[in-house]
């Protein structure tokens, strides 16, 4: 496990400086909470005075905004935004860094196999992301406990979190899938802010239009999260859809890397 | 024993051509030089030895296992220095050393000696980062990525490019040590005198095809030979139609071309003239080289 380690290193700081500011992020939003419900007649009437399209694209509810899990659940959809850019930041960084940075050569001419390189470098990747998750959803459980007076479902707050887990996965091995086809990426952000935003694009112009079967098309919406509040559980479907594209994008990844030229440097 | 044995190995880049049918032996303990212009197959013919590219077509194995069914048994025994290297820019000379080390089921105590050995003997320091280095002494870290291990087989394209040329005799004679203490070794290279310094057998490969595989003192001291005449008269320029003459070359009443043949038939010749002076000498593997390389 020595690439493993490696890589953990490697991508320590900049792991935690995600952390960091996504759990910052969440802790300041939710100062906010009390401002918001405190008039909660006065906050209402000033957001419905913005055009449905507006408030459909902002995922506004008006229903559930003003419960803690309803507000939080609005916050999310910013966390797991910024959450997929990491993740697909990895992703793609993790593999495309040795043609980068022209280690192919040293990497591949030691005694490992190929599927022994990627495999341990996409366990990197998910411990990485999975630290993130697991010190931005304690936070985020922990300061609303302290800080909201209302009562909660902690289970619904988790299930809300997960969100950010399951998109950041797929996020994660579209990265990993982006690098190993297209090898000659300069730059990683080149890649993820466009492919990201775009999917982000398509979930809110899917949530103006109000458009049929848009959510299978971007993972932002695979995981809808009035549904979760309302029924307490994750559409079968969509965690079905999830796995799939999961297994397709690392399968692929492990075909095209197994059989692929290491492009020469000079 | 063949260390190394290639069968009709070929490569194509798409439509690009890489390799074609290279056959090479090399056999266990020798220093096999392997010379060419860049872009001759060369790096393509090692790179595939290493998987890092796949071949098109053909076979080869190391050790007598196949290289790409046995690829991580295979490198446990090779260490190999290409001819540019790059590393982890952020990590330190020596965390760089050990994670190359990591890979290779060696006893660390052993290794991490090693490593100070090889240290101090090109003069690196170990406690740099790799992005402050200049480009002779990462080249300095990849000798000695190459060597900590101590492969059987020592797979070096073009390596001296950055070194000086004091480092240049100092990693030739830790080459020929290595050498001694049982390694074989593929030196790769575009420049003569170096294989002829190093090597015992050179392969020459032009076009990505072998041309001709010999021992290094076969081609320099048996079957070539430089022959400058001087004569009194002008000699006409048919005078030397016989086989073997080639890179000939006429400058007034002197001529000079390189031989390879019966030593008697051209003394024959050169009785029929009068001469004025004449030199034999044996040609630098440079001049055989080029002779090779000469478009028809």
């Amino acid at each position: 496990m020595n690439i493993y380690r490696h890589e953990l290193k490697s991508f320590a700081k900049s792991t935690i400086i995600w952390t960091c500011s996504l759990t910052v992020m969440i802790v300041l939003y939710l100062l906010l909470f009390p401002a918001f419900t405190k008039d909660i007649a006065v906050t209402r009437k000033l957001f419905s005075a913005l055009p449905k399209a507006a408030r459909a694209a902002l995922d506004l509810d008006l229903d559930t905004f003003f419960s803690l899990l309803g507000f939080y659940s609005y916050l999310l959809n910013f966390v797991v935004l910024a959450g997929a850019i990491q993740a697909m930041n990895i992703g793609a960084g993790i593999i495309s860094k040795e043609y980068r940075f022209k280690t192919a050569d040293f990497l591949l001419s030691k005694p490992v196999t190929r599927t022994k390189v990627m495999t341990q470098k996409l366990l990197a990747a998910l411990t990485l992301i999975l630290a993130t998750d697991v010190v931005f959803i304690s936070s985020a459980l922990a300061w609303a406990k302290i800080m909201i007076e209302e009562p909660f479902s902690a289970k619904i707050f988790l299930m809300l979190s997960a969100i950010l887990v399951f998109v950041q996965l797929i996020f994660l091995v579209l990265g990993a899938l982006f690098a190993t086809v297209f090898s000659r990426i300069k730059s990683v952000v080149s890649v993820t802010l466009p492919t990201v935003f775009a999917l982000f694009i398509v979930d809110m112009i899917g949530s103006i239009l109000d458009a049929k079967n848009y959510r299978y098309f971007t993972p932002f919406k695979y995981f809808d999260s009035q549904y979760i509040m309302k029924h307490a559980a994750y559409e079968w479907r969509f965690i079905i859809l999830e796995v799939v594209v999961i297994a397709c994008c690392i399968a692929a990844s492990y075909i095209i890397y197994l059989k692929k030229d290491i492009a020469s440097v000079t | 024993m063949n260390l190394v044995e290639t069968k009709d190995l070929t490569k194509y880049y798409g439509k690009e051509r890489g390799i074609i049918d290279v056959n090479l032996n090399i056999k266990e303990g020798e220093i096999f030089g392997f010379i060419g212009p860049n872009g001759a197959g060369k790096s393509t013919t090692i790179r595939t030895l290493l998987t890092l590219i796949y071949p098109t077509s053909g076979s080869a194995t190391i050790f007598g296992k196949d290289i790409i069914k046995y690829a991580p048994e295979i490198k446990e025994e090779i260490g190999y220095l290409p001819s540019e290297v790059f590393y982890y820019e952020k990590m330190r000379v020596i965390e760089l050393l050990r994670y190359s080390a990591s890979f290779y089921k060696r006893d660390k105590k052993e290794t991490e000696k090693r490593i100070k050995e090889l240290a101090e003997l090109l003069n690196l320091e170990l406690n740099k980062k790799v992005e402050d280095l200049s480009y002779g002494n990462k080249k300095k870290v990849g000798i000695i990525q190459g060597l900590l291990h101590r492969p059987k087989l020592i797979i070096l394209d073009e390596p001296t490019g950055g070194l000086d040329p004091l480092m240049q005799k100092t990693f030739f004679n830790l080459v020929r040590q290595e050498n001694k203490n049982g390694a074989t070794v593929l030196f790769s290279s575009h420049i003569l005198g170096e294989v002829q310094k190093l090597c015992d057998r050179v392969a020459i490969i032009k076009e990505g095809k072998i041309i001709k595989v010999e021992k290094v003192s076969t081609i320099i001291e048996h079957n070539y030979k430089r022959i400058k005449i001087e004569t009194s008269d002008k000699i006409d320029s048919k005078y030397f139609a016989i086989d073997g003459i080639s890179d000939y070359k006429a400058e007034n009443k002197t001529i000079s071309f390189l031989f390879k043949g019966n030593i008697n038939v051209l003394t024959k010749k050169i009785v029929g003239l009068n001469l004025t002076n004449l030199w034999v000498e044996e040609p630098d593997l440079e001049e055989i080289f080029l002779h090779y390389y000469e478009k028809d």
